[in-house]
């Protein structure tokens, strides 16, 4: 068995004001996986996600990208976040710019390139999501399945060594959903190690080498894509059913 | 005031036989036949017309190049023009002209130049001088006097043919005799470039011209007249353009700045005339019919004409009647413009200024910097930072070396290499060091504690050792509160010293963990949390900035940053020292122009004083000041509420890919959040431009003080403050449709609720 690429130990989170939300979570990914994980609003999913690219600071526990930990103030943050893709919920991409520069940002001011290169490494990746046709338009004029591609593309612009999807089609029309899903299956088959917080049960039952399922902030079940449909705790019957309903 | 038709400058003047004639730039010449109500302007030639005599049914006109023209009146309002006059055969250029008969004339010009035409042929008469021939003048066709430079005065008295040197006063001897008028066999006069009136009169059987005396100046009245008059002296504080002696005592003087002045005693007393137009404008001739009847004609085609000079000993020209609105607006239009301008200036300036603060402390406000943070740096960080300028200071004089370089390797066929920042290599290492100690000792709790103590005892130290000087203000009770004014530097340090006490403890007390604490009162079940470590101190400081200006009234912040603080002064004097006269010789450019300007003409009475900048005027500066510093506090709290609109995902987007806080701020965060906030922006923009009328208050001369100053001399209330609305009005409705375009044009595409048209 080889190192994991992205080892999360023993991960707390407790709130300012006291909220509890990740109570020891312990996973770890290895190179060309994908890992679901699901579970019902509030279980600490999202937190758990954040915390890996410490967009949220956990209050203990221990991340590793690589072997080398990465919630210490030693560690350049920046270059870290750099490394690991995120994709969000709400797209989150910058309204003010271009397609073509919401990709390139980062590629301009994180990595140094020149305006012309980074664009056209912007174009290879927005080809690779099927957004080619749409470098000049402004995120405001795209649909929700074009917007979360494009933020696709802007994570994979980086060339992370993960990537993190964080319910990436919640806030999507279901008729939307297909052309986002099939861009992360494409990436999974092309072996991107992705850790993908979904509701998308049927998604993770399909592409998931993995399924975390995590209920009031620790991890309840774990094991391979089959557990969906042979969950053995209790919880996650329950769960599961709640959302097939 | 007479409506001449014409907008070019009217150069020279002449009345011959009831009719008046004016000539300027480009050809112009005009003719008036009821005395200098109507015109008719024509052109003759292209030439500038800049001097002009008439005499012997004739006028001359003619150049600085040496063109001329001879108009011969043949009867009533018709004339020959005698446009075939071969031009003044000058080296350089003709200075003034004079007739000796109906076709004939003498010229003079620099380096003693003096050309007789006979009505055929120029004839050379120069004597051989050096001196500039400046004017010249016949009494008939024999007698004539010349002045000019170092007191030079020629005279003839055969027609122009033979010159003979006469002696100018000792006083001026070394003045130009700007003007000359041979007015009658008994009474000559000059002027000299100073003001000196210069008179000649017959003594016995000595005629005119041999002896010449300094008038004494003995009042000089300003326009207006009543009884305040200045002391003369021995000259007028004004360079004539031209004299019109109408009178063995009387006279007209013209010149630039509005100056339109009689005597009726020779030059003893010399009453300025109220006139119709800006003080700016320039005159350069006067012609007058006879005693009372003339013109005067300026600048921009202005001919004001008179029929009683002298009859009222002040007011000579035609009094402006301030009930007929058209002469009101023409009057007070152009100090309505002096004050558009002048509040165009503070309120660009002001929201300039405005802007960049309230960038900074927006920026200031949002920053998530704590005291946790402050708590959590190490040495090598503090290190760090106070390396940071001399690295920026190593990077621009780098930056300028590696272009050189560049420049030079290429140009060489070199392979091209660029010098390293050292600083940056040793704040790298800082940094690695720091990042060491980071992960291996997070917090080093012994130190922030001992830090932490050292603050508290300074903080106590600090208050005990300034409350006495507080004490010494004899302050009773409430009036406390006004200990801040009583002595500012002491109540600045009892703050420092709360400040540090506050710091110390939440240091002191300092172990390790950094979360919000419950606090139980007493007994009761009441709790309430305290969050020391959540402080933050850039926050503190700009909320402490918007509270004072937001809290207290503008036209105050007005009086109390120009008259209580004398910021004007304080950035003036240090200013001018630093951007001196000297200095800025042959150093000027557009840059130092915003900042200072002096006056460089070596004639001028303001010779080496600031005329123009920002650093010209106290009032301006604190102007700028008041109103930027007082908006940079309103911008501040509309940018932070643009900021806050922004979702925080975008926050998170911009560093999840790696970009730093500031980064992201500026490349994601600022360029939305300006956006959002063009329309309040506008609002508040709008705001500085009706608030900079408090800057009256202050004495800065913008457009609502002009109002006040316009009330004073016309007394039309509601014309004038309707004047101000209407000027007012279109300064902030074009600067709000300025706001709307941008608004559009920065729109973002598909983004906001679009409320359409």
């Amino acid at each position: 068995m080889s190192d994991p690429i992205l080892s999360v130990k023993d991960m707390e989170k407790t709130y300012v004001g006291g909220v509890h939300a990740v109570r020891g979570v312990s996973f770890d990914v290895l190179e060309g996986e994908s890992l679901a994980i699901i579970g019902s609003s509030g279980s600490g999913k999202s937190t758990v996600l954040r915390c890996i690219n410490r967009l949220i600071e956990p209050t203990k526990g221990v991340v590793r990208l690589k072997g080398e930990q990465i919630n210490t103030p030693a560690s350049n943050i920046n270059s870290v976040r750099s490394r690991i893709g995120m994709v969000f919920q709400s797209f989150e991409l910058f309204a003010h710019l271009k397609v073509i520069d919401n990709v390139s940002l980062g590629l301009i001011h994180v990595r140094g390139m020149s305006r012309d290169k980074a664009r056209e490494v912007a174009k290879q990746v927005l080809d690779r999501v099927d957004m080619l046709d749409r470098t000049d338009a402004y995120p405001g004029n795209l649909s929700g399945g074009q917007k979360q591609r494009v933020a696709i593309a802007r994570a994979l612009a980086m060339k992370p060594e993960v990537m993190l999807f964080d319910e990436p089609t919640s806030a999507l029309d279901p008729e939307l959903i297909g052309s986002v899903l099939e861009t992360i299956r494409g990436l999974a088959e092309e072996g991107m190690t992705m850790v993908v917080v979904t509701h998308e049960i049927g998604f993770a039952r399909d592409v998931a080498d993995r399924v975390l399922y995590m209920d009031e902030g620790v991890v309840a079940e774990e094991g391979p894509s089959s557990i969906i449909d042979e969950p053995k705790s209790e919880r996650m019957r329950a769960f599961l059913s709640s959302i097939n309903e | 005031m007479v409506d001449s038709g014409t907008e070019s400058d009217l150069l020279s003047a002449e009345a011959l036989n009831g009719e008046m004639w004016a000539f300027g730039t480009g050809g112009i010449a005009g003719k008036s036949l009821d005395g200098g109500l109507t015109w008719q302007f024509d052109n003759f030639g292209t030439h500038d017309w800049t001097h002009s005599d008439s005499g012997f049914d004739s006028i001359a006109i003619a150049s600085t190049s040496g063109a001329v023209i001879i108009i011969e009146e043949i009867g009533e309002g018709e004339e020959d023009i005698h446009d075939d006059i071969p031009p003044v055969p000058t080296q350089e250029r003709v200075n003034a002209i004079a007739l000796t008969g109906s076709q004939s004339l003498v010229a003079v010009g620099h380096s003693g130049e003096i050309w007789q035409f006979d009505g055929v042929t120029w004839n050379n008469r120069s004597m051989g001088g050096v001196e500039d021939l400046l004017s010249i003048s016949f009494l008939d066709s024999n007698a004539g006097l010349i002045s000019g430079q170092g007191g030079t005065i020629l005279a003839t008295s055969d027609g122009g043919v033979t010159w003979d040197y006469r002696d100018a006063p000792n006083e001026v001897s070394s003045s130009n005799i700007s003007l000359v008028e041979y007015y009658s066999d008994i009474r000559a006069y000059a002027i000299t470039e100073q003001g000196h009136i210069l008179k000649s009169s017959k003594q016995g059987s000595v005629s005119v011209g041999f002896v010449w005396s300094i008038v004494e100046i003995e009042r000089e009245y300003p326009p207006g007249g009543g009884d305040d008059f200045l002391p003369g002296g021995i000259d007028l504080d004004y360079q004539v353009n031209s004299m019109e002696v109408i009178g063995q005592f009387k006279m007209v003087l013209a010149g630039p700045k509005g100056y339109l002045a009689l005597s009726l005693d020779g030059g003893n007393i010399v009453s300025q005339q109220m006139i119709p137009v800006s003080n700016e404008t320039s005159f350069h001739a006067v012609a007058m019919q006879d005693g009372f009847n003339g013109v005067a004609v300026g600048d921009d085609g202005v001919i004001l004409r008179t029929e009683n000079a002298g009859a009222e000993e002040f007011v000579g020209f035609e009094v402006i009647d301030f009930n007929d609105f058209g002469q009101f607006v023409d009057y007070s239009k152009e100090r309505l413009i002096d004050g558009l301008v002048a509040t165009a200036k503070i309120v660009l300036f002001g929201i300039a200024m405005g802007f960049s603060i309230g960038i900074i402390l927006s920026m200031l406000k949002t920053s998530p910097t704590s005291l946790k943070n402050v708590a959590q740096t190490n040495r090598f960080q503090l290190i760090t930072f106070a390396l940071l300028p001399f690295w920026a200071l190593f990077q621009l004089a780098l930056a300028i070396i590696n272009g050189i370089l560049l420049l030079l390797r290429s140009g060489l066929g070199l392979p091209t290499k660029s010098l390293e920042n050292p600083i940056g290599i040793q704040i790298s290492e800082l940094r690695q060091k720091s990042a060491q100690i980071a992960a291996n000792k997070p917090l080093n709790i012994t130190a922030i504690r001992l830090v932490g103590s050292v603050l508290l005892v300074l903080g106590f130290f600090q208050i005990f050792s300034t409350l006495d000087e507080i004490r010494a203000l004899n302050l009773d009770g409430w009036e406390h509160i006004y200990a801040p004014v009583g002595s500012p530097a002491s109540f600045a340090l009892i703050l420092l010293g709360i400040a540090l006490i506050i710091l110390g403890v939440v240091f002191a007390s300092c172990n390790g963990d950094f979360s919000i604490k419950d606090l139980h009162w007493g007994a009761s079940k009441r709790k309430f949390s305290i969050n020391p470590w959540g402080i933050r101190p850039l926050n503190t400081i700009a909320t402490v900035y918007t509270d004072i200006f937001r809290n207290t009234p503008l036209i105050v912040q007005f009086m109390f940053i120009h008259f209580g603080f004398e910021l004007g002064r304080r950035i003036q004097e240090p200013g001018l020292e630093l951007f001196n006269f000297d200095y800025l010789e042959g150093h000027a450019n557009f840059l130092t122009n915003i900042i200072v300007t002096y006056d460089t003409n070596p004639d001028s009475l303001a010779y080496g004083r600031p005329i123009g900048g920002i650093l010209e005027d106290r009032a301006y500066i604190s102007a700028i000041f008041a109103l930027g510093l007082n908006s940079g506090a309103y911008q501040c709290e509309t940018i932070r509420g643009a900021i806050a609109a922004i979702p925080s995902g975008q926050m998170e987007a911009g560093r999840s890919i790696g970009l730093n806080y500031m980064q992201t701020m500026r490349l994601v965060i600022m360029p939305q959040a300006v956006r959002i906030c063009i329309p309040p922006l506008g609002n508040e923009m709008v705001n500085l431009v009706l608030n900079s009328s408090l800057a009256m208050v202050i004495g800065y001369a913008e457009i609502t003080r002009q109002g006040k100053l316009i009330i004073a001399t016309t007394f039309q209330i509601f014309w004038t403050w309707g004047m101000v609305m209407i000027s007012y009005f279109v300064i902030t409705w074009s600067l709000a449709l300025f706001l709307r375009y941008l608004e559009e044009k920065t729109r973002i595409p598909g983004l906001g609720i679009s409320g359409g048209a």
